[in-house]
């Protein structure tokens, strides 16, 4: 009975210590190895969120931060670099638009754009953080910002 | 608990050449908590700001859902609606100006002191701040420093008592680290 008394509460505290072991080294979403939860052009992206931001942030975003992945196709019209040194990309439908959406990359999928050029045509998948407001009380372009992007042929 | 500091060090370096807006969209603000439980670090490498020189306004906005912990759990909890409920309030602004522009000579090299005031909006509250900007000048490149603490009770940011309140502070300590582009080379 005792035998039996103990083997039980080893049990309990090992499913213990795995489950906080697991809170604990938690990973974080892998983006390049989740499956895109939808296909965009970045004019229709910038232009839901500017037809109805709420509607927009509620479609896309995600509570705890997991927000929607997205494959997005456009025009590169800026190339830019974080002070990561991660790569973002500006994909906008025509390079006159107003707002577009803004890429970056990754220190493993930087190498994807290394030969990128303004004017090419591009597709990217990555997870969205926020969208695109044109702010007139602080006259301010705010594109909508995708990250942990990676290309998609 | 600890309180958390502050310390935006801000280097701005300005290139003043006429009146061309500075801006960057790959600015970074990184917030550190610290309690006898835990320190807790995030960073966030998107944030947008921009300086018009003529009458010193300054802007930023910041998509909260950028910032990344190194704890995945942590990441979770932050943009939930327990705290910063990210999906309802996903972006940060701040709009002020620089109070002592005109005694700023960002088109000579040097480290200037901006007293920047204005309104910053967090979790859907908006509150007045004041705080020193610290610009740079160097060979046409400006970058900004700050440093400074923000009481989370302020912007309506509360934590149920237990666990999460042992582990994070009731202030954070706001690091704002910016390199401006000047207008006549950013592209849209």
């Amino acid at each position: 009975m005792k035998k039996k008394i103990l083997i039980a509460f080893g049990l309990i505290a090992l499913s213990v210590i795995g489950y906080v072991a697991y809170l604990w080294f938690m990973p974080h979403r892998d983006i390049q190895a989740t499956k895109a939860d939808a296909e965009i052009t970045a004019s229709v992206l910038v232009d839901e969120f500017l037809t109805d931001a709420a509607a927009a942030n509620a479609k896309y975003l995600d509570a705890e931060g997991e927000s929607k992945v997205l494959i997005i196709s456009g025009e590169v019209t800026k190339i830019d670099t974080d002070q990561l040194g991660q790569k973002v990309l500006l994909l906008k439908n025509s390079p006159s638009d107003k707002l577009g959406v803004s890429c970056t990359f990754t220190a493993e999928t930087n190498s994807q754009v290394s030969g990128v050029k303004i004017g090419d045509q591009i597709k990217i998948k990555g997870v969205i953080r926020s969208g695109a407001e044109y702010d007139e009380d602080l006259d301010l372009i705010i594109n909508a910002v995708v990250e942990k992007s990676s290309v998609v042929n | 608990m600890k309180k958390l500091f502050f310390a935006l060090f801000t280097s701005v370096s300005f290139i003043s050449v006429a009146q061309e807006k500075l801006s960057t969209t790959t600015g970074h603000i990184k917030f550190f908590s610290s309690t006898a439980a835990e320190n807790i670090e995030a960073n966030n490498y998107k944030v947008v700001s921009a300086i018009t020189p003529e009458g010193g306004k300054i802007v930023f906005s910041v998509p909260m859902q950028s910032f990344e912990f190194e704890k995945s759990l942590m990441q979770k909890h932050f943009n939930s609606d327990k705290f910063l409920d990210t999906k309802q309030f996903p972006t940060a602004k701040f709009k002020g100006s620089i109070q002592n522009i005109e005694q700023l000579n960002l088109s000579k090299n040097g480290s200037y002191d901006a007293v920047v005031l204005g309104d910053l909006t967090l979790h859907g509250i908006t509150k007045p701040i004041k705080q020193t900007l610290k610009l740079k000048v160097e060979n046409g490149k400006i970058t900004g420093y700050s440093n400074f603490d923000i009481a989370l009770a302020d912007y309506n940011i509360v934590l149920p008592s237990g666990k999460p309140t042992e582990h994070v502070a009731k202030t954070v300590n706001v690091t704002v680290d910016l390199n401006f582009n000047s207008t006549l080379t950013a592209s849209k």
